[in-house]
């Protein structure tokens, strides 16, 4: 399994942030890619060069759907494939679905998988308790994990788009939650920020009792806070992650700086990330008393 | 409803008869799928006048519980009949929907069907040879052959059948979506059409197997000529003497394909219903009974005890389907009796002829491989939702012959029945355990590769074919 079984190989910085082995602000040396990349281009850079190695030979990515900004889960197994997913769609993408088609009809061996929190949660469970998932166990040979505080349904995004801040989805270049706001870029180079207040009650509900901001159990993790912009704060967790880090490291892939050295660096994401946890924490608990003498179910805690 | 008058006649010369003879039951019989039991009335030699070998699985009425159900639904419900050969079962339920509906698929979604159907015939004859083996001996010796033992040569062998396995699982996988009931055919063609990628590792993997599927065939059939030369195999302790008719009957055969299958669909099809007809167990199989005669050496744990009661007729769990009137055996030998007159009779032969199928399991993959298109359509434009019309696809599974008949009416099953290798076994295998000692009633039993789930439904359709009972629960 890759996840880590040598605890003193393992910084546990704060609880928060998982577990890791290095945590680096970086971004990719490939123009080519930094020029659609939500970020510093880290997992379509580290995907690109997992593939190019034949670390893997495909990857479920986040491709374009039917609708502008409706992200459709894909296998890619070109370089090509991998560039058309770069970039964030604040709206849900159903990543694992793909994952034992992988080994299907795509007759891959060696998966790769890009998601949130949960969609590496997924995978993690599905590797040690595979319902229904023969041959998958085996084949997951990386997995990076995205930070996510918390997302929407297409429907909330087109509100927040279309209706909060007056623009066609389709007239979007980019859409970004950072500083404190929901940043929506146009093409023609108009700017709308909303204040997340706004955003609230359009989020997915399931995304409330969520403990895990910065993608705790996949190989490699990587989101944007803590880092300056065009940057990635990467945090590399698993031996198979640091093995594949590394490697991708000395061919020249990334540009990296030690994170104690950047603005706001890993303090802030700390913060957030306490933040999160907490305030979920707390929605998790009120489930127990939700009714009167009785409750909702708690899934961290399984069947009783 | 039933006729006790004869039910009471039978079972008076029955008993008339069993005063010369013996009853000897093995229950459960092992080494195959399913739940079975052989009532075997035997002379004093221990030969085997009258054999039955019966289903006792539990009828689970897949036939009945499928009315009303849609035409997509039915076959994946069929699926879960057997674990063995799943493919068989969703090939044929689906087939058949396509042909009452009359649905043309197209030809990548075919060759994908054809690559998943030959890939399961390759593991389950695999699967097969560890059940088989325990019985068998290495030549020249006393040794019967331990499949689980780590000594050599057994243990290669035992890796090479289980490397043939993973192989036939990885290419029904890949082309069939899951080895286990795959999810990837549906009504009109497949789901899914396999990548270059996928279509390269099926290549590479049958072409691995080709090498060892010609290794192990030639291993098997050298193990049962060795049998053949025999006078004798131990059981329990005991030397019993082998037949050279082990396992002789004067049954038909039947056979729709050499490899994959007919349907009414088809321009010249394989079989014809008109030549179907299923009996009552009742009128076929032995009634009540007492077993007369035990050994409790029998390995493992013995057989039943004297005294308990047993009655074939009521308790076999299959109906038995005749054709032109009499029962027939399915099943790898069928297949080369039909279309490459093939002439050995008995278990050895038809072990034989089973171990011959290997190889054109991979030859057939191999050659859809090179006709199949990755970009290639595999779901029909059209899918018509049915008129009620019957439609019947036979598929060739690993054991023989499985029919399925279907009325479709607007996407919803109105009928369906399924006519299963080993049902149409059970009574053509009774009759061949005639001659031999008992206590290798087992070996004839297990040359037919039974498959007892499979063969388990109560759907009884007499010569009119009209429904005249249904025993679902009892």
């Amino acid at each position: 399994m890759p996840l880590m079984r040598h605890s003193n190989e393992v910084r546990e910085m704060a609880g928060e942030l998982g577990k890791y082995k290095l945590c680096v602000s970086a971004r990719s040396a490939d123009k080519a890619i930094l020029k659609k990349a939500q970020d510093g281009g880290i997992v379509t850079q580290l995907f690109k060069f997992a593939l190019e190695e034949g670390i893997i030979d495909g990857a479920i990515v986040a491709g374009p759907g039917d609708e502008p900004w409706r992200p459709r889960p894909f296998i890619a197994t070109t370089v090509e494939e991998l560039m058309t997913s770069s970039g964030t769609k604040y709206n849900i993408s159903p990543q694992v679905s793909w994952i034992k088609e992988a080994t299907r009809s795509f007759g891959l061996d060696k998966i790769g998988i890009v998601g949130t929190p949960c969609q590496m949660q997924a995978v993690r469970k599905g590797q040690l308790y595979p319902v229904g998932l023969r041959d998958v166990p085996d084949k997951i040979k990386l997995a990076i994990g995205i930070f996510c505080m918390e997302n929407f349904s297409y429907q909330s995004v087109k509100q927040l788009v279309e209706d909060h801040a007056a623009m066609k989805m389709e007239a979007v270049k980019k859409m970004e939650i950072g500083k404190g706001k929901f940043w929506v870029y146009g093409q023609r180079g108009q700017v709308v920020q909303l204040p997340l207040k706004v955003t609230h009650k359009y989020e997915q509900p399931g995304c409330h009792v969520c403990l895990d901001y910065v993608a705790n159990l996949a190989d490699v993790s990587t989101g944007s806070v803590g880092s300056p912009d065009g940057w990635s704060t990467v945090f590399v967790r698993t031996r198979n992650g640091d093995d594949i880090w590394s490697k991708a490291i000395a061919a020249g892939c990334f540009e990296t700086k030690p994170i104690e050295q950047v603005k706001p660096g890993l303090e802030l994401v700390t913060k957030l990330a306490t933040e999160k946890i907490t305030k979920n924490q707390k929605t998790v608990e009120e489930r127990a008393k939700f009714g009167v003498n009785k409750g909702l179910r708690n899934p961290y805690l399984g069947p009783k | 409803m039933w006729n006790y008058t004869g039910i009471a006649k039978r079972t008076r010369e029955y008993h008339e008869a069993i005063i010369l003879s013996k009853i000897v039951e093995i229950s459960p019989t092992t080494r195959h799928e399913g739940h079975s039991k052989l009532v075997l009335k035997v002379d004093d030699a221990g030969i085997i006048e009258r054999g039955d070998w019966l289903s006792i699985t539990p009828v689970r009425g897949v036939e009945k519980l499928a009315i009303g159900k849609t035409m997509d639904q039915v076959p994946k419900i069929a699926s879960r009949v057997c674990g063995i050969c799943p493919i068989a079962h969703t090939l044929a339920g689906i087939e058949s929907m396509e042909a009452s509906i009359r649905c043309e698929i197209p030809r990548d979604a075919k060759l994908l069907r054809i690559i998943l159907q030959s890939a399961n015939r390759l593991h389950s004859h695999a699967l097969h040879n560890i059940l088989t083996l325990p019985d068998m001996y290495l030549p020249g010796t006393d040794t019967k052959i331990n499949p689980f033992s780590p000594q050599e040569p057994v243990r290669s062998v035992a890796k090479r059948i289980q490397r043939l396995r993973e192989i036939g699982q990885t290419i029904g996988e890949i082309a069939g979506g899951e080895a286990v009931h795959p999810s990837n055919p549906r009504v009109g063609g497949m789901y899914k059409a396999c990548t270059q990628q996928a279509k390269t590792k099926m290549y590479d993997l049958a072409k691995e197997a080709l090498v060892l599927a010609h290794e192990q065939m030639d291993f098997m059939i050298a193990i049962l000529r060795n049998y053949q030369k025999r006078d004798w195999a131990e059981v329990g302790g005991k030397q019993i003497p082998i037949p050279k008719t082990l396992g002789y009957h004067n049954q038909g055969y039947m056979a729709a394909h050499p490899m994959y299958g007919s349907s009414s669909l088809d321009e010249c099809p394989g079989w014809n219903p008109d030549r179907w007809t299923d009996v009552r167990p009742w009128d076929w199989y032995m009634g009540e009974g007492e077993v007369s005669l035990a050994d409790p050496s029998y390995p493992i744990g013995g057989t039943s005890p004297v005294g308990t009661k047993v009655n074939p007729q009521m308790e076999a769990c299959t109906g038995v389907p005749l054709y032109d009137g009499s029962p027939v055996e399915v099943g790898p030998r069928a297949r080369l009796v039909q279309f490459k007159n093939y002439d050995e009779k008995g278990t050895i032969g038809q072990q034989v002829a089973r171990q011959m199928e290997y190889p054109d399991c991979l030859y057939t993959i191999i050659n859809a491989l090179d006709e199949y298109n990755p970009n290639g359509k595999v779901l029909a434009d059209h899918i018509p939702q049915g008129d009620g019309s019957l439609g019947w696809a036979a598929n060739e599974a690993p054991r023989g012959t499985d029919v399925h008949l279907a009325k479709v009416k607007d996407g919803r099953v109105l009928y369906y029945e399924m006519l299963v290798p080993t049902t149409w076994n059970f009574p053509t295998c009774s009759r061949a355990l005639t001659g031999a000692p008992w206590q290798l009633a087992e070996v004839i039993v297990r040359g037919y590769d039974p498959c007892v789930s499979c063969a388990t439904h109560m759907i009884v359709i007499d010569e009119d074919k009209r429904l005249v009972a249904q025993k679902l629960i009892q």
